[in-house]
């Protein structure tokens, strides 16, 4: 990612470029992190070794992140953000008939994830616990998530429009959403090769889900 | 986890298979009991009622469910031995089909497999697939250094999905019930070949073998494997030239090419079965790529029969007939093709060899061998079904041998499609093997 150079330590930098560094030392930290977890997996991991691979102190770590979940927030965040604009570049899928989209979209997701399944893994399951701040209920992922289903929401209403599914109001997004979840569990405990188990059941399920709704098979 | 066809779902898809294991137990278990009470002729007339019923009733069934299962009917009809010929005709015709991939999905099942996406290793690559194939589909594409290619990429995890309907089908009970005859050592050797399917790198193997053992025969093209993009689940082989049957007749060739492509096919059976020793087992028109200038593109080397040198040579004795006056030669033929068990004397045998004998007689008669035999000629096909629902009649017979003899057919209903001329008996006796093993 090409950023500008770091501005000097002392002067004061403008607001949006001190965000903009802010965001720099929360991706190199986040970089470190990974790459540690993936060595020693997530509880081997202290933030002593975070810190001193991001090269920064280790009371700074904490300005930017308290605790490994808002680590996890930060990386979701990212990684919802890179599927958004290369859903956009992909010129290819936007006249894709929606279980192609949804196919696509969803293997990206998997393709993002897939170096830290390790990482993945361990915060998939804490994020099902209620006060968890990856929680579909918590504060702190309410922004990431309504970005994330708004961005479904509008390829549901395009689909739609085209007659391709019947309307489905809000429902569906949230439909897709719990869908992954239910993938990347699958995908987890996949021992497949290339994990073509969970290919063909992440295009089987898009098929038999689309087929239904267009059949009106799902009462809603 | 089968092929479902999307609008059924796997609740469905096991009552179904379970209803299919049901029909066949109750129908068999009907006529087991009913069977001390019935006379001989009596007993064959309910059996073949009985398995033509169940017959359509299991092609059906199976057509229906699609997916793997339906490669469980095809290789079942390979074991021709048990089953009336009225069953095996109804199996030979599914077809397995696997579901189309649209492009997301062939390109992550390509990155899969490969590491890499298809236009990262192509210099290009048709996104759009040009040919079916039973586990999934067939791309073109033109390798870095120009070459014209054929990928042939696999429907994900087909072997997960086939070992599942096995267990599914094991459990419905399927397996057990269609019998008295089909033994969990035929399942278990049906599941064995349907899934070395699913592993292209034997393919790839056999297309090697193929290549060097077919280059004698300058009118035959068998693709080449390009082994850095292959692998289980990808093949990537040079592209051959050429049209299928259906194709190729469109453009009305006139006989001379008609008689020039039959007479190729006929030696390319031939030299596979007298020389090769091993068949290209599938004669499903699509495999043979017919071109314009006479040459045969020869593709689908998933399933390929290695045959037993004497079964090769006693099915050889038919084009030669020796056996005629040989009574020795006579009694190794029966031991080879009925079985040690099998008395020559017996009066079926006599009957079953003089039915052979008469069919080879008038059609690939040994007096003007070069004379050409017309396939077009219906009384042909009619005689050769004729001796065909015989030896499927035949229990008796080596399975290798109903094998060979169904290829044979197989064969000639191309030729026949065709509608060419073809000197059968010559061509036969080109290759044809040294009647007893050296030495003897
Ligand atoms: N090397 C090739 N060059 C040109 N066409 C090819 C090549 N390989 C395959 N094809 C085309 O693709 C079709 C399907 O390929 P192939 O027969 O190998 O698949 P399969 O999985 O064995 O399918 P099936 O069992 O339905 O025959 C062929 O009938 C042929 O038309
Ligand atoms: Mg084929």
């Amino acid at each position: 990612m090409k950023q500008p150079a770091e501005a000097k330590k002392g002067k004061a930098a403008p607001k949006g470029k001190r965000n903009l560094n802010k965001e720099r030392t929360k991706e190199k930290i986040l970089a470190a992190a990974l790459e540690l977890f993936r060595e020693n997996g997530l509880e081997g991991t202290t933030t002593k070794q975070i810190s001193r691979k991001a090269g920064i102190a280790e009371g700074t770590l904490f300005n930017y992140f308290k605790t490994k979940e808002d680590l996890a927030l930060f990386f979701f965040q990212k990684e919802t953000n890179d599927l958004i604009r290369w859903y956009g570049q992909a010129a290819r899928l936007q006249d894709a008939p929606l279980p192609e989209k949804l196919f696509a979209i969803i293997h990206r997701q998997l393709e993002y994830i897939a170096p830290y399944e390790e990482f993945i893994g361990a915060v998939f399951f804490r994020s099902l616990q209620p006060r968890s701040k990856l929680s579909p209920l918590s504060l702190e992922s309410q922004e990431l998530r309504l970005k994330y289903l708004r961005f479904v929401s509008d390829i549901l209403a395009q689909a739609e429009e085209k007659k391709e599914i019947p309307p489905i109001g809000e429902l569906g997004a949230y439909a897709v959403g719990l869908f992954y979840m239910g993938i990347v569990t699958h995908w987890l405990h996949d021992p497949s090769e290339g994990k073509q188990k969970t290919l063909a059941l992440l295009d089987r399920s898009l098929r038999l889900g689309t087929t239904l709704l267009k059949k009106g098979g799902w009462d809603w | 986890m089968g092929l479902v066809k999307p609008k059924r779902s796997s609740l469905g898809r096991a009552t179904r298979l379970a209803r299919l294991g049901a029909g066949l137990t109750g129908s068999y278990l009907a006529y087991q009991l009913q069977r001390p009470f019935l006379d001989d002729r009596e007993k064959e007339v309910r059996r073949q009622a009985l398995g033509r019923k169940s017959a359509r009733q299991i092609r059906e069934d199976l057509q229906d469910l699609r997916g793997p299962i339906m490669k469980v009917g095809q290789a079942l009809s390979m074991q021709t031995h048990l089953f009336d010929a009225d069953v095996v005709q109804e199996l030979a015709g599914l077809q397995m089909q696997a579901p189309p991939m649209h492009g997301s999905l062939m390109r992550a099942q390509f990155k899969g497999a490969l590491g890499k996406y298809p236009e990262e290793v192509f210099a290009s690559f048709e996104p759009e697939p040009f040919a079916a194939a039973s586990l999934g589909q067939v791309h073109r594409a033109v390798t870095k250094r120009g070459e014209e290619v054929a990928v042939k990429i696999q429907y994900p995890a087909i072997r997960e999905a086939i070992e599942t309907d096995f267990r599914m089908l094991r459990t419905a009970g399927f397996a057990a019930r269609l019998t008295g005859h089909l033994k969990e050592s035929v399942i278990r050797e049906a599941e064995r070949g349907i899934i070395e399917e699913t592993d292209y790198r034997i393919e790839a193997r056999n297309l090697r073998h193929f290549a060097t053992q077919l280059a004698p025969l300058p009118f035959v093209r068998v693709p080449r494997v390009y082994d850095d993009l292959s692998c289980e689940r990808v093949l990537t082989m040079s592209r051959v030239r050429g049209v299928r049957l259906q194709e190729f007749l469109e453009t009305n060739p006139p006989q001379e090419l008609r008689d020039q492509i039959g007479t190729g096919l006929t030696r390319l059976f031939f030299f596979q079965l007298f020389r090769i020793q091993a068949l290209h087992a599938d004669p499903h028109p699509g495999n043979y790529l017919l071109d314009q200038d006479g040459t045969i593109g020869l593709v689908d080397f998933g399933c390929v029969k290695y045959l037993k040198s004497e079964i090769v040579r006693c099915y050889a004795q038919f084009w030669s007939r020796e056996w005629t006056n040989d009574p020795a030669l006579f009694a190794e033929i029966i031991h080879v093709i009925f079985g040690p068990e099998v008395s020559p004397a017996e009066p079926r045998v006599r009957r079953c060899m003089a039915e052979i004998r008469s069919f080879y007689d008038e059609f690939h008669p040994l007096d003007g061998p070069s004379r050409a035999l017309d396939l077009a000629d219906s009384k042909f096909m009619d005689g050769l079904n004729a001796l065909a629902k015989t030896l499927l009649k035949n229990k008796f017979l080596a399975p290798d041998f109903l094998f060979l003899s169904r290829t044979e057919s197989g064969m000639c209903n191309l030729l026949h499609t065709l509608q060419a001329r073809v000197a059968t008996t010559q061509i036969a006796r080109e290759w044809m093997p040294p009647i007893r093993k050296t030495g003897q």
